[in-house]
């Protein structure tokens, strides 16, 4: 039963995660490559919010939103400008930038050793140490923003978002400012993510810089091209699926250092297929006039 | 308190020859990997995220070829050579050809997906523990005047000078290069002057994986190998590529040259408060990376304008 609990809290942290993904890689086709970064910063404004400043539940959740939010607005302030494969660059660059200063700006995060001991949330009083009521917080908060992700996708913004993915002038000549619209695209896209590391953090007690790691975007990648580029509940499907696809895994007697490399290995694999087998429907390019 | 200060500049100045050093050594290696990720930008067009991972893999090849099948080292080399020959055919087969035709976005998903399953194989098989390759005596420095370097230290700066030079022979003087040159300037015209673009992709793939194999073996010795060290390297050779242009051939090999020298003298040199911790060695080539998209996207040493 801990086990059940314990898999459905980290589908739920994923699925906003990846839904949030979605919205600027699927939907609004940029190909961010920093997302991991957005929701690392939540998840360490969260720990040192707690550990140091001891905030509550609340507070850190929005301000790990808001910082995670204002680190896209930078970060689209300048990759905005850029396109194609420099679009993809300067977003790595920026999560290359973040991921450094998680290692080396030990004062503050750390280092490697990471943030131990991040309190469970207080709500009423009463600390949520048992999974189950922590896993109840989680749904209602994965509810919420699924929800609010929900409306912005099929709202007129979600359509100018998609609307600009296609065709960016004729976007512009329907009178939309696209580079605004791109910009709240990735601040609503990145505090969600924000949200979802908030709540990592508050789950796994202790963070450190290797939960961040490249392959986690891969795997951010993965969940999104699997679930198809720009749908909602494909994603969501996806997401149920490889969260819970390498699980098996864990009751074969397996060591530990073989388990990880075998889980991503199984993504890539999985990432890999479905790529082959969509290629000529996954991420069309742009309308030729 | 002055005479800490002056202390601290004087060793600051003594300092600057063997940080020059350094530089070079640094950007050798650099411009040994990059050389084949601009190659294949420039004839491909495509980014390939996995090149640091396919070095990574190379590198790893090597490692088992002389350590634990105790082959001697030419022989390993030659396996090494073969072994990575086959492994940059399948990848252009069953990654990168199949779908640069569809959307510039694919490649980029595959090669992420490569990364992945190449640096997953690496630890599952040799673990994710430091492995080294012995270099022996050459790793004793001699020294030179306030200058410490190895034996080893001069290979690697002088192979890759005696690389760049057979790549600019092949590159300017033979149809090989031409070609290369064509289709990197502009591929529909090259191809409908006939340059039979499918096998040109192959030799400029294949070569720029193996120039970035070499490049892994001799980081094997001067360092040491890590499956997790091929990304970082990626990093690198696009901040040199981004500083010289993306698919300019020249502007990235100086641009290599150039990352090595600022990397080593911001860690290096004493700015007394405000010196960088040697840990942000590596954020320094990114923030390069944003500075440079910033102000110059076409790249530093480009004369054409980005097409954005």
């Amino acid at each position: 039963m801990e086990y059940i609990i314990h898999l459905a809290i980290l589908v739920g942290i994923y699925l906003i995660l990846a839904q949030s993904f979605n919205l600027t890689i699927g939907l609004g086709r940029m190909f961010n490559l920093a997302h991991v970064a957005s929701y690392a910063l939540g998840a360490y404004v969260t720990a040192l919010a707690s550990t140091e400043l001891e905030m509550g539940f609340g507070r850190c959740l929005i301000s790990s939103a808001l910082v995670s939010g204002l680190f896209a607005i930078l970060l689209g302030g300048i990759a905005l400008r850029l396109a194609g494969d420099y679009f993809a660059i300067g977003t790595l660059a920026f999560a290359s930038i973040v991921s450094a200063l998680l290692i080396n700006w030990k004062s503050v995060t750390k280092g490697v050793l990471g943030i131990p001991g991040i309190p469970r949330p207080e709500i009423g009083g009463v600390a949520l140490y048992d999974n189950l009521q922590f896993g109840y917080v989680v749904g209602v908060l994965v509810i919420v923003s699924l929800t609010v992700l929900y409306f912005v996708f099929s709202s007129p913004f979600g359509r100018v978002l998609r609307g600009q993915a296609e065709d960016q002038l004729a976007m512009m000549a329907l009178g939309r400012d696209v580079r605004l619209i791109n910009t709240l695209g990735f601040f609503i896209a990145s505090a969600f993510a924000g949200v979802a590391g908030a709540l990592f953090a508050y789950y796994i007690n202790y963070i450190d810089p290797s939960s961040f790691s490249f392959s986690e975007m891969v795997f951010l990648v993965t969940i999104v091209v699997v679930g198809s580029p720009g749908s909602f509940w494909g994603c969501v499907v996806a997401t149920f699926f490889l969260v819970l696809l390498p699980e098996p895994l864990r009751f074969v007697d397996l060591p530990s250092s073989i388990l990880g490399p075998m889980r991503q290995l199984l993504h890539s694999i999985v990432l890999l297929s479905v790529v082959w087998f969509n290629r000529a429907k996954l991420f069309p390019a742009q309308r030729e006039v | 308190m002055s005479r800490e200060i002056q202390d601290a500049t004087l060793w600051g100045m003594d300092i600057v020859p063997q940080l020059l050093v350094n530089a070079i050594i640094t950007g050798s290696i650099y411009a040994l990997v990059a050389v084949g990720f601009s190659l294949t930008y420039g004839v491909l067009k495509i980014l390939n995220f996995a090149h640091g991972h396919l070095m990574m893999t190379g590198a790893y090849l090597f490692y088992f070829f002389t350590v634990e099948s105790a082959l001697s080292v030419p022989t390993a080399a030659l396996a090494t050579c073969a072994a990575t020959l086959v492994i940059a055919l399948l990848t252009l087969l069953i990654f990168v050809n199949p779908f640069d035709r569809y959307s510039p976005m694919l490649p980029l998903v595959t090669t992420l997906a490569l990364a992945t399953i190449l640096e997953s194989c690496v630890s599952m098989i040799f673990g994710v523990n430091v492995k080294a390759l012995d270099s022996g005596s050459s790793a004793e420095s001699i020294q030179f005047g306030s200058v410490f370097i190895t034996p080893l230290q001069v290979v690697i700066a002088v192979t890759a000078l005696m690389m760049l030079v057979l790549i600019a022979f092949l590159m300017h003087s033979t149809s090989f290069g031409r070609r290369v040159r064509a289709m990197s300037e502009r591929l529909a015209a090259a191809q409908a002057l006939a340059i039979n673009s499918p096998a040109m992709k192959g030799l400029v793939f294949t070569l720029g994986t193996v120039l970035s194999v070499y490049a892994g073996i001799m980081i094997g010795y001067e360092t040491n190998l890590q499956p997790t060290m091929g990304h970082g390297y990626t990093m690198k050779a696009l901040a040199a590529m981004i500083l010289g242009g993306l698919g300019n051939l020249w502007g990235t090999i100086l641009g290599c040259y150039t990352l090595g020298v600022l990397e080593n003298f911001a860690v290096g040199l004493d700015f007394g408060a405000y010196s960088l911790p040697a840990g942000y060695k590596d954020a320094f080539a990114y923030f390069i990376i944003l500075v440079v998209l910033l102000i110059r996207p076409e790249g530093l040493l480009s004369f054409r304008r980005r097409v954005a």
